[in-house]
């Protein structure tokens, strides 16, 4: 026995630590039951279309028994991946080598005996779990008539359109809809059985010898849930008084029946609806290859949200008022009802990986730091840029990890004042940088490939391109009498002359129309010639 | 000193930051509120507050007094803000007042009243924003240098009836390469139009009242206003 545990375990710590193995099981988990996975998706979709062609094939094959070979040979092969996702459910349903390692080492660390019939035990159990859970027992019905022995039991065949409930998510959100009202459905079936098995006794006793067409019990099951669902064949009719009042309360009561069921469906459904809703939404951003998550959509992520929105810029909001979220997705974009400070909210949206910016412009401090904390926590490259709400605050949000902190009091303060200086300039500097007469000020970085390489400035003609430049930043710092500003760890050069040399990795700010400016952008990105 | 008189309504936040910008600059200002119980913070803030009834024009009258240049309303409270711009143009149309608002719905109403110019933090801060993401370099550069610690500023030069630059063309005297400053714009006295950017490419004629906007140096642009007696 000794020797079998041994081995066993010696195959579990294999499997435990086969890479081969944990990516094929990661793989399979991606493919079947990852939720947003692009490659179930196809899956499913392959799935949905394989169920519908071989429930078909099979339907035509009741009439015509000899089949082509072609559909015969769709219907094994169809068979085969039916098998075999049967199978790989069961295979990634659990870890049993996990469960084995585990049941051994607190066995190991707490010095008990070790039971390898107990183990296993454990493990087929959690099998058998999956093996009786309603879906798997689906795709097995779908799959044992097509054994020869069990050709009695094709009409089970039909439960392949049952498998359509795993590939399509609407479909699951009505069975979850169903079992969640349990409860409830319970309670007016066996109401409604009440009603069913009184009204069948009552025709039945009133009935039986005077009406020629109810002649047995099931006949009168039959007749009165055919009343009920106020169906009314006519194939059996009540002739006796008695029968005709019973039929009237059946009718009574099977309405008020279906009214209740209805109800309770369409009352489960909306509430459900949100999450659906929400479920797609995940969906739409995981398609999303980059976008900029604003965090709070109040009047500052409006006029941030739109202006990005309308520059193309992908843009993801989240906001805990439903409100908001739905004046949000009316205006084009994709809205999150959510809390933006947890992290499993973010890490779900994909901040630091999809999501290469965050602003937080919520009106609480309290709240722009813990999600600029958050935010932080998750990615350390990720641009964190936060709205001040108390300009004293300030300082807590550079240490929570922001890289841009602004206040609009101070921009107030530095504007107001500058209105009273200088109202000329002001207003020239606030179209410039708010863009409202067409004339802004833009960055054009110097890549490897472009012209303008070792050029000087006066090459560029700026002035006949209706340009005017306001100085270069560079990144290496070297000797100059020109007029510079250190920014950071680069150097500015204030209006440099028309003798200044371009070089490589330099970002001219330029200022002028958008399409002057994308048109000097267009003709720097030419290859230069070698 | 400076002697343009400013009146600033609303002891809040935004009050602070200007007043604090105000301050600095060498501005004569008198910060005005009805509210007592802010004398407090306003005395440990290094502020003298005004305490003053503004909804009583006689008392509003005798506080805003003769010769006033500029008056901020900034109250939190946009309806504040409404009436007092009311009640300020009521006295006299002619002055030029500079409210805030907290909501989109104020800012048409603010505009009725009679405001000059309506500061909107959420649009400022939105738009800042924007710009941060779209063009960081740009934002970096300017932030530290015209809106920053550097000297280097946006400046208006007002053509004086005797500057040598009255009556040229703008094609004439820019650009000179004896200054290093760059002219950004122009705003025309005569034409009222709206500000002219040098980069739409005219050619206009330069006349006394017309203001040129530049970025350079402030000694450098006070030395071409010495040279040109502007």
């Amino acid at each position: 026995m000794d020797f079998i545990v041994s081995l066993l375990v010696r195959f579990a710590y294999f499997v435990e630590h086969s890479k081969k193995y944990r990516r094929s099981k990661e793989f399979c988990r991606t493919l079947l039951e990852h939720p947003t996975s692009k490659l179930k998706f196809y899956f499913d979709l392959f799935m949905v279309i394989l169920v519908v062609l071989s429930v078909l094939f099979l339907l035509y094959e009741v009439k015509n028994p000899d089949l082509h070979p072609f559909m015969d040979f769709f219907i094994n092969a169809s068979l085969v991946v039916f098998i075999t996702e049967y199978l790989l459910r069961l295979w990634i349903y659990s870890d049993s080598h996990k469960l084995f390692l585990e049941r051994y080492e607190y066995a190991l660390n707490n010095h008990a005996s070790f039971s390898l019939f107990k183990t296993l035990h454990t493990i087929i159990s959690k099998k058998i779990e999956y093996i009786i859970s309603p879906l798997a027992i689906i795709d097995l019905l779908a799959i044992l008539p097509s054994y020869r022995p069990l050709r009695f039991l094709r009409i089970f065949l039909l439960f392949r359109i049952f498998k359509l409930f795993r590939y399509a998510r609407s479909m699951k959100t009505f069975t979850t809809i169903i079992s969640e009202k349990k409860f409830e459905l319970f309670t007016l079936a066996i109401f409604a059985g009440f009603v069913i098995f009184t009204g069948s006794s009552a025709i039945y006793i009133f009935e039986t010898n005077v009406n020629p067409k109810i002649n047995t019990l099931f006949d009168a099951i039959y007749w009165s849930i055919v009343t009920m669902g106020t169906v009314g064949y006519g194939d059996i009719v009540p002739v006796t008084k008695e029968g005709m009042v019973i039929s009237m309360i059946l009718i009574i009561f099977g309405v008020a029946i279906l009214a209740f069921l209805t109800s309770i469906i369409v009352s489960s459904f909306q509430t459900k609806l949100q999450e659906l809703k929400s479920s797609r939404t995940l969906a739409d951003i995981e398609r999303l290859k980059s976008y900029i998550l604003v965090c709070g959509y109040g009047r500052v992520g409006e006029v941030v949200a739109k202006m990005l929105h309308d520059d193309g810029y992908a843009v993801v909001i989240i906001d805990i008022d439903a409100e908001k979220i739905k004046l949000a997705n009316q205006r084009g974009m994709i809205g999150i009802l959510g809390d933006a400070s947890k992290s499993k909210l973010l890490g779900q949206l994909g901040v630091g990986k999809r999501a290469s910016k965050v602003i937080c412009v919520t009106n609480s401090d309290e709240m722009n730091v813990f999600i600029t904390m958050t935010a932080r926590s998750l990615s350390k490259e990720i641009d964190i840029i936060a709205r001040v709400v108390k300009s004293y605050h300030k300082k807590k949000y550079m240490l929570a990890g922001a890289n841009f902190a602004l206040s609009a009091d101070e921009t107030i303060g530095l504007m107001g004042s500058q209105y009273i200086d200088q109202p000329i300039s002001y207003a020239a500097l606030d179209d410039m940088l708010t863009e409202t007469t067409g004339v802004l000020f833009e960055s054009l970085k110097i890549y490897e490939k472009s012209i303008y390489i070792n050029k000087t400035i006066a090459t560029l003609e700026l002035r006949e391109k209706r340009l005017l430049l306001f100085g270069v930043v560079r990144e290496e710092v070297e000797p100059t009498a020109l007029l510079t500003y250190a920014i950071d760890d680069k150097i500015f050069y204030f209006n440099p002359p028309g003798d200044f040399v371009i070089h490589k990795d330099d970002t001219l700010i330029i200022m002028g129309k958008r399409h002057h400016i994308n048109l000097l952008k267009k003709h720097s990105d030419k290859r230069a010639p070698k | 000193m400076k002697t343009e008189k400013i009146l600033i309504f609303g002891f809040t936040k935004s009050a602070i930051e200007i007043s604090s910008q105000l301050k600095a600059k060498g501005y004569n200002f008198t910060l005005i509120d009805n509210d007592a119980s802010l004398l407090p913070q306003a005395e440990k803030l290094g502020f003298n507050l005004k305490i003053l009834d503004y909804t009583d024009d006689i008392l509003l009258e005798e506080g805003i007094g003769e010769n006033v240049n500029f008056i901020f309303t900034l109250f939190d409270d946009d309806a504040k803000n409404v009436f007092l711009i009311l009640s300020v143009k009521a006295l006299d149309p002619s002055l030029h007042v500079i409210a805030i608002t907290h909501t989109k719905d104020a800012i048409h109403k603010l505009e009725i009243a009679g405001a000059s110019t309506i500061l909107d933090p959420y649009q400022i801060s939105g738009k800042k924003i924007y710009k941060l993401i779209t063009q960081p370099d740009v934002m970096n550069v300017i932030d530290a240098t015209v809106f920053g610690y550097h000297d280097l500023n946006m400046e208006q030069i007002t053509i004086t009836e005797n500057s040598p630059l009255n009556h040229h063309m703008i094609n004439d005297i820019y650009p000179n390469e004896a200054y290093n400053f760059l002219l950004v714009g122009i705003h025309d006295k005569e034409l009222k139009k709206e500000f002219i950017f040098i980069t739409e490419g005219f050619n206009h004629k330069l006349d006394a009242g017309d203001i040129l906007v530049v970025i350079g140096q402030t000694e450098e642009i006070l030395r071409y206003k010495k040279d040109f007696s502007l």
